[in-house]
């Protein structure tokens, strides 16, 4: 039989759709996935190796870490264009919520704002 | 047909005009959105950028501001050049105690022409729609985990 690799392959499997569900909101390193699975280490890098190949996700080497990311741009391939959409703005709102948190600009905003505070021509 | 418009909601832990900034201003705007030439939270403020289509032809995004209200509202049109349809996107931000709730509305998506394959809704099979939605669902269900 020969080994199909496209996305109606990759999303057929329920550890794969959980493997996409977790990625679509972080990037996760092959450990950090496997340990929230019951299955082997293994088995999930099966998984995660299958979507590589189908192109839903990509993996980059870190130093030692193996960091796994998904390109949910290609479920455009099931022409599904709203459901497309949901993951696209879902994506990017949790994008959104970890740049927000994680800007070390909390006195930088303060201090923007403040520009149009300081009322020092009242004391003259 | 006539679709629901797309409702995603995330509860950020920062301040609603913290939260304003990330979505206004374009250096900030181009390390989680898009990256956008220029960018001016004005009504009638024009912008594009470019998208990539499934046989990597690019969409140039065609987008006008039609709502502002600072650190509440922003809402603009999403339009694809030399394609009819015609969407909006809304971003609301509520207060709630020392976080922000996001609540991104995108309406109108069915409204692009159904004969070009990004775009065609009806043309595939009903078996593989149902597997979608339950990739959607679950999807949203993760959103919820995540909010919690």
């Amino acid at each position: 039989m020969e080994t199909r690799r496209d996305v109606f392959q990759a999303i057929a499997d329920p550890t794969r759709r959980e493997i996409i569900g977790l990625l679509a909101h972080h990037r996760l390193n092959l450990n950090a996935i496997a340990e929230r699975f019951d299955v082997t280490r293994q088995a999930v890098s099966l998984h995660v190796k299958i979507l590589a190949e189908c192109g839903l996700i990509v993996i980059s080497q870190k130093g030692r870490e193996r960091i796994c990311e998904t390109r949910l741009e290609k479920l455009s391939e099931v022409n599904e264009w709203i459901g497309q959409y949901r993951v696209f703005w879902a994506k990017k709102l949790h994008t959104l919520k970890i740049f927000v948190e994680q800007e070390p600009s909390e006195g930088r905003v303060r201090a923007k704002k403040n520009i149009s505070i300081p009322k020092k021509i009242k004391r003259k | 047909m006539k679709h629901d418009p797309i409702v995603i909601e995330e509860t950020i832990n920062a301040p609603v005009e913290k939260v304003w900034q990330a979505i206004t201003d374009k250096n900030k705007m181009k390390q989680w959105y898009f990256d956008l030439k220029q960018f001016n939270p004005a009504v009638g403020f024009e912008f594009r950028f470019s998208g990539t289509g499934r046989q990597g032809e690019k969409y140039m995004h065609r987008c006008r501001v039609t709502e502002v209200v600072e650190n509440k509202k922003l809402q603009y049109s999403w339009q694809y050049e030399n394609l009819n349809g015609y969407s909006l996107v809304t971003f609301e931000l509520f207060k709630e105690g020392k976080q922000t709730r996001v609540k991104l509305t995108h309406e109108g998506l069915e409204t692009f022409p159904q004969n070009n394959p990004d775009f065609a809704l009806e043309s595939f099979a009903g078996a593989w729609t149902h597997i979608m939605s339950k990739l959607e669902h679950y999807m949203s269900t993760q959103i919820n985990i995540a909010k919690n």
